[in-house]
């Protein structure tokens, strides 16, 4: 699965370690979902959808 | 770009890990001072409960060490429990292969190993589950 949560969070400056912070995951796991290493579960997608005020699927497409 | 000064660990992360390492450090202490007197009085004790009692008393140590371990099992994030559980299955896994084998090779007259070896293996093999796994990332 892909996503554009790398881009989303340079839009705003943000680090991963303060999305990492905002998500209450570690900073590993926010690297590791940028890299497509990992998907996430679907209420920490919930999570990023709701912090960048958008859907899900406007950020993660398969 | 944040990516070049990427600080390693979130702050709710390095909170955790020193929550983490106060905990253990602590039941490690516990461990240890009960294990002095125990190693030193315990085995000149005669057979009684007493002496049973007095030689697995640094065991309250370790009890509190499983409930550090427990506790931070539950600040994991999924990911990290996710990566947790790979590297221990393969650990678990290779301990249990190499444990096996010794186990054959002593019904064959091989020396008999202390059950304190089982821990260094499952350590170790934890290691090298570990490397492979950062290096399988990597690929």
């Amino acid at each position: 699965m892909n996503n554009n949560i790398r881009a989303l969070r340079a839009e705003r400056g943000w680090s991963q370690a303060h999305l990492a912070d905002q998500l209450a995951v570690s900073r590993q796991t926010v690297n590791a979902i940028e890299t497509g290493r990992y998907d996430p579960s679907l209420p920490l997608a919930f999570a990023i959808a709701r912090l960048f005020a958008l859907r899900i699927e406007d950020i993660f497409s398969a | 770009m944040h990516h070049a000064a990427e600080p390693r660990y979130s702050a709710a992360e390095r909170r955790k890990q020193w929550q983490y390492l106060r905990e253990l450090g602590a039941s490690i202490a516990i461990y240890i001072a009960l294990l002095v007197p125990s190693l030193m009085y315990g085995p000149a004790l005669t057979d009684s409960l007493l002496r049973t009692a007095v030689l697995t008393c640094p065991m309250l140590g370790f009890f509190l060490m499983i409930w550090a371990i427990a506790r931070q099992v539950q600040r994991m994030d999924e990911y990290q429990r996710r990566l947790t559980l790979e590297s221990l299955s393969l650990a678990a896994a290779i301990t249990a292969a190499i444990t096996f084998t010794y186990g054959f090779l002593e019904n064959a007259g091989y020396p008999r190993l202390s059950m304190f070896v089982v821990w260094g293996i499952m350590g170790s093999a934890w290691g090298v589950a570990g490397v492979l796994r950062c290096w399988a990332a990597k690929r």
